[in-house]
């Protein structure tokens, strides 16, 4: 056999022979499949603007119900869905709709009032409640057996570099906005960075030692005892990067497409970046609960590689009759729904790691939007579309309700997940309690 | 343990006193020769001590080596030796062993005979380390009004009548010497800006006094930011207010000392009911409190590269902290941190290497940029050989990437014993060497350009030269941070932290006395040292202190100031320098009462420059197994009374008992416990001289007159100031500082000067005659 030198095998080991004592000791990475209870992932979906009703909604309730154009992308996983009309953001105080809209979504609670002016309404600050995603990332990390090395993890796309009620959906508590990260290189980084480090240090190991070694030669015997010491801890760090393998990872870290832009005309490239991103996180156990945030609450995307050259927010204020601008409205929401099948599509091609079916069986998708409609800014008919098998609802189903509060549905998804609270955001918000998905 | 021991030796000298030999000592009437001492030695002591002094695990496992004059070993040695049957070594016997064992191996002298010191190879030190990072990268970086802190105070604030700090909407312009703004209902300025909205940007530089991790605070009910030593992502965004009441923003960030930071805060207000700002931190050793208008500058500052890398702590087993060891942790921390500035240049590349994302050949532009930083880390320019090696081969291995070429380089660069280590691997040092070592002597850090630039043009090889560069330098605020280290660690000023007292007897003591105290020392140090005369002998004589209103009400006198700090005269009987600063008092002292013994010890070791072997059992002080009606005096006379504890604590006790009229937070007394305080005894000098201490003046006069205690000062601040032992520059070189520092009229700043000159030309090929160690 042949021996390879020490930078052959090492190349040759490649990206996968990582880093085990950079990582090692962090919660939920060692922890072996066996015995483990099946995961559950919740991951939400955010798009701005409203919605084009007509061409969304199904005309039936029950089982059976026809996809119209914007949910067609979804039709593979027809029996997997679970469209939810009539459920409405009734939260209301200070902040115009966009601002309750986007800050309200995911915790059902009242804005602080503040000093950011809306388009209407009074001003606003941010949001006095968590979270949903972050109720449950609590739920989950302070159990042993639901704990992940990232508790969530907040996936952006094109989401503009200022803090305010618009840009914010995510909170870890009341006046705690969470920023989401829409660079993949930097998600890259968060999830991966110091496997890069690794990868630079293996390159110039040879170097380190011979330099050491040259310096060495030059000195008086007297002193060389520390150079040799030193000399000791450049081994022992050699046999440390070539050691590991990928036990701390099922897989390896996604390839990510070199030199994207973060900007408007990457959108695509972006999105498709972090749902790599996403679900390579998710295969190896990173973080049970995940957003993914389209821009920004009155997100003004141009989706000129759909050849529409206006804003997405400047387009969604035109009036119904203008039915050019309804096209582009549903182009654009088209779009981001082939996003979330492309998602979807990648969890159930993706054998559940440890487990029995596709990752989509153990996972729920929540796609979402601050408005019902752009032109009206109303808070009613607020989209929900659930996708996957992870939360035990029954699928395959559209339903109408009659205006019921956004705060049921987040409660049905903690009690889905085990997390049997009384209400969440406004107690007020919450009579009846939690939807029922189940057997209704 | 203890009985043990001296049981054994006991037995020993019991069998011992059987030979005939013995007869012949104690009998004077036999005719035999006099014994020598090496003889005796190797007769009564050697058991326990070893045949070179250096101890015998079980028995005594000291080394015999100290400080103590021929005179006063054989008086110690008649009195005590050999354990338990001291009159068996007595007169011209004891004078005869202690001859031999001064001679031998217990005189610093012959311990350098024994053992030859000399300039270990070392590391930087961590501090080393973080320095030459910063002004590495900083060396980069555009030269604003860099380095020294500004003469004017606070930050440059523009103001804007609308909330968005559009240009077009300026108001007006000045200088705000303290963020701290109530607003109420009302605008900054009536006339030019309205109630309902506005906004306004301040910036500037903000100088940090310590290292360490600093808190910000924003206070606003309205919306603000701050950057702080980043002007991109800033340390705290309130941008969005929620409610009415005042929230606290906060942020953490780690800063150098000595350096100046740029600060930004942005600030609106629109439609809240109210405005108001206050802008505060919580500094290293100090509560949480407004900036000081003094640590603002409004001039424009450049970014520092602060690794928050965490190294282990240096080895200061030898009483300063040095760099001749390595360890696995120090090797990881090295590694880590040469990932973190590798990571951080490449972010910033474009601005530290001047060469734009456009620019047709980028790489050689980068490649250039490369160089320059391995020259600049490396401390001198490199050969052709290096150039491929450190940076060509790199550029080569990845020719579509410069920006991973850059940052393997410096991985590599940073992980180079050329620059982990001072002088590594030269036969014989040249003009280069002599600038690192003045660097590293005065700054901590690499040299600069002045330096180089004199080292390539040959300009840095006489001692005029180099003198007046250390000369040059030492107006810099690195010297001075590294001079404030040094004075921390003289005079033991960690003993001093996050103390508290017994709320009942010092009613009124709290944290932030304590820190007012420590920067009334700090003060009082900055100005003897660097403002003041710079003499040694004012440190230990001084008759006043640096108070502000707060400590001037505590310590019973009268001062204007309130909250900066004043000189106040006091009685010179009652405060003599740093030896009743009452923050030392109080550091030396327990919860409730004063600490002779701890303050003792302090005086010996720092003050006098006396060696002290470490307590031959620990004994704690327990004040309930006490008459509670002795005084304090009383207790630790009782306490130490035995002669095992009185070889040293004959010369503890006295200097302790002397500032008995302090108590527990340094304030003056004449009573303690419903007595008198007697703060007299009879103090015997290293010459043996008795001396009557009446109170601390007795103390610092002598202290300021001794040449011990001036010998020990410069050798505990060579220590510190060149990382090396100053035996190892030769068995002449503590003697020619002494006599040049006396010369001088004990000036400090002229000491660390001839310091850091006598390192630099450090067996120099034209300064061979300086060198005593040559080797084979």
């Amino acid at each position: 056999m042949r021996i390879p030198d020490r930078r052959t095998f090492l190349r040759e080991f490649g990206l996968s022979a990582a880093a085990l004592p950079f990582v090692a000791g962090l919660p939920g990475l060692a922890r072996g499949a066996q015995g483990a209870p099946s995961r559950q992932r919740l991951i939400i979906v955010f798009s701005p603007n409203g919605i084009v009703p007509p061409v969304f909604w199904p005309d039936e309730t029950g089982e059976e119900f026809t996809l119209k154009p914007i949910l067609e992308p979804l039709s593979p996983f027809r029996e997997r869905l679970l469209i939810l009309r009539g459920v409405a953001n009734k939260v209301r105080g200070d902040g115009d709709s966009h601002m309750r809209g986007m800050s309200c979504l995911l915790t059902g609670k009242e804005l602080f009032p503040g000093n950011i002016q809306g388009g209407s309404d009074t001003p606003a600050g941010w949001c006095s409640g968590i979270s949903i995603d972050q109720e449950l990332r609590n739920y989950y990390q302070e159990r042993s057996e639901t704990r992940a090395r990232f508790g969530s993890l907040e996936f952006g796309v094109c989401v503009p570099k200022r803090a305010d009620p618009w840009t914010r959906m995510v909170y870890a508590g009341p006046n705690q906005p969470v920023a989401p990260v829409d660079d993949p290189y930097l998600m890259f980084e968060k999830l991966y960075g110091q496997m890069k480090d690794r990868e630079s240090l293996r390159s110039i190991l040879d170097e380190v030692v011979e330099d050491l070694r040259r310096v060495r030669a030059r000195i008086g015997t007297e002193d060389r005892r520390l150079l040799e010491e030193h000399e000791t801890f450049v081994r022992e760090m050699e046999m440390e990067l070539a050691e590991g393998g990928n036990r701390t990872w099922d897989v390896p870290p996604p390839q990510l497409e070199d030199n994207v832009a973060n900007d408007n005309d990457s959108m695509p490239a972006l999105a498709k970046m972090q749902i790599d991103l996403l679900v390579n996180a998710l295969r190896n156990d990173m973080s049970r609960i995940a957003t993914f945030q389209f821009t920004n609450s009155v997100g003004g995307a141009r989706m000129r590689w759909l050849g529409i050259e206006e804003g997405h927010h400047a387009l969604s204020h035109d009036p119904d009759l203008n039915a050019e601008s309804q096209e582009k409205l549903t182009k654009i929401n088209v779009w981001f729904c082939e996003q979330v099948a492309a998602l979807a599509g990648r969890l159930a091609a993706t054998p559940e790691p440890g487990g029995e079916g596709s990752m989509l069986d153990h996972s729920l998708i929540v796609w979402t939007n601050e408005l019902g409609k752009g032109n009206s800014h109303t808070l009613q008919d607020i989209p929900f579309v659930l996708l996957g098998n992870g939360f035990g609802f029954r699928m395959g189903r559209s339903l109408a309700f009659e205006q019921v509060a956004h705060n049921r549905l987040w409660l049905a998804i903690a009690h889905a997940a085990g997390h049997a609270i009384e209400t969440f955001g406004n107690p007020g918000l919450c009579e009846g309690g939690a939807l029922d998905l189940v057997s209704a | 343990m203890m009985k043990i021991w001296w049981i054994e030796s006991w037995a020993e000298a019991k069998r011992w006193a059987s030979c005939s030999f013995l007869a012949s000592l104690l009998s004077a009437s036999v005719a035999w020769s006099e014994p020598s001492g090496a003889e005796i030695y190797r007769t009564l002591c050697v058991e326990c001590h070893g045949p070179q002094g250096e101890g015998v695990a079980g028995k005594y496992d000291e080394t015999l080596h100290g400080d103590l004059d021929f005179e006063e070993l054989a008086r110690r040695i008649a009195e005590t030796m050999p354990e338990e049957q001291p009159e068996l070594c007595v007169g011209d016997e004891a004078r005869a062993v202690a001859h031999y064992i001064h001679e031998t191996f217990y005189s610093h002298e012959a311990r350098a005979q024994l053992m030859p010191v000399r300039v270990d190879l070392s590391r930087m030190t961590v501090k080393q380390y973080v320095n030459s990072v910063a002004d590495l990268v900083g060396s980069f970086r555009e030269a604003r009004d860099q380095g020294q802190p500004a003469a004017e105070i606070g930050l440059q604030g523009n103001y804007f009548k609308t909330h968005n700090l559009r240009r077009n909407e300026a108001a007006f312009e000045r200088i705000d010497p303290a963020i701290s703004f109530q607003f109420g209902e009302g605008s900054p300025d009536s006339e030019q800006i309205g109630v309902e909205e506005f906004s306004i940007r301040w910036r500037g530089g903000l100088t940090a006094p310590e290292t360490g991790d600093y808190e910000f605070c924003l206070k606003t009910e309205n919306g603000a930011r701050l950057w702080v030593n980043d002007e991109e992502t800033p340390l705290i965004d309130g941008w969005v207010s929620s409610g009415a009441e005042p929230r606290q923003e906060r942020g953490v960030v780690r800063l150098l000392e000595g350096r100046v930071y740029p600060v930004r805060i942005e600030y609106f207000k629109f439609k809240d009911k109210t405005a108001s700002l206050e802008f505060w931190w919580k500094p290293p050793h100090r509560p949480e409190e407004p900036v000081p208008p003094a640590v603002l500058s409004p001039g424009r500052v450049s970014e520092v590269m602060v690794v928050t890398t965490e190294f282990p702590p240096d080895d200061s087993s030898a009483g300063y902290e040095r760099g001749t060891s390595v360890s696995q942790a120090w090797h990881n921390a090295t590694t880590r941190a040469a990932v973190e500035v590798a990571a951080r240049v490449e972010k910033n590349v474009r601005e530290l290497s001047g060469v734009s994302s456009e620019e047709s050949d980028r790489a050689a532009g980068l490649q250039d940029f490369a160089i320059r930083f391995v020259e600049r880390a490396f401390r001198r320019p490199m050969s052709p050989e290096d150039k491929r090696f450190f940076v060509a081969d790199r550029f080569a291995e990845t020719p579509e990437d410069p920006d991973l070429a850059i940052k393997r380089t410096i991985l590599l660069a940073l992980k180079s014993p050329r620059f982990l280590y001072l002088e590594a691997g030269r036969a014989e040092p040249d003009s280069f060497d002599v600038a690192s070592r003045l660097s590293y002597a005065l700054w901590d850090s690499l040299p600069d350009p002045e330096l180089v630039k004199a080292a390539k043009a040959g300009a840095l090889d006489s001692p005029v030269e180099i003198e007046n560069h250390a000369r040059r330098m030492l107006d810099d605020p690195r010297t001075h941070a590294k001079i404030r280290g040094f004075f921390h660690h003289w005079l033991n000023m960690e003993e001093g932290e996050d103390v508290t007292r017994d709320p009942k007897t010092f009613p009124g003591f709290d944290q932030a006395l304590l820190a007012d105290l420590r920067e009334s020392l700090e003060q009082f140090l900055d100005h003897v040292i660097w403002k003041g005369s710079g003499d040694f002998r004012e440190l230990l004589l001084a008759d006043y202190l640096f108070l502000n209103g707060r400590l001037a009400r505590y310590y019973g006198v009268e001062t204007a100031a309130e909250d900066q700090f004043e000189k106040v005269a006091f009685d010179p009987a009652q405060r003599a320098g740093v030896i009743t600063h009452p923050y030392l008092l109080t550091a030396f002292s327990y919860h409730k009462s004063s600490s002779p013994i701890h303050r003792g010890v302090f005086l010996t070791r720092k003050v006098l420059g006396r060696a002290l072997k470490p307590p031959p059992m620990a004994i704690e002080f327990m004040d309930s197994r006490f008459d509670p009606s002795l005084s304090m005096r009383e207790k630790v006379a009782e306490l130490t009374k035995s002669e095992n504890c009185m070889g040293c604590h004959s010369v503890i006790n006295p200097l302790g008992f002397s500032l008995e009229y302090f108590d527990a937070v340094g304030r003056f007394r004449t009573e303690e416990n419903g007595k008198p305080v007697d703060a007299a005894s009879d103090y015997a000098t290293l010459a043996g001289e008795i001396l009557r201490l009446r109170g601390p003046r007795d103390v610092a006069e002598h202290a300021a007159a001794s040449a011990p205690s001036r010998e020990g000062f410069i050798q505990q601040l060579f220590a510190h100031v060149v990382k090396q032992p100053i035996a190892a520059y030769g068995p002449g070189a503590a003697e020619r500082l002494r006599v040049s520092f006396e010369a001088s009229g004990c000036n400090i700043r002229d000491l660390i000067v001839d310091m850091a000159a006598l390192a630099a030309r450090h067996e120099l090929p034209e300064h061979r005659k300086l060198a005593y160690h040559e080797n084979p």
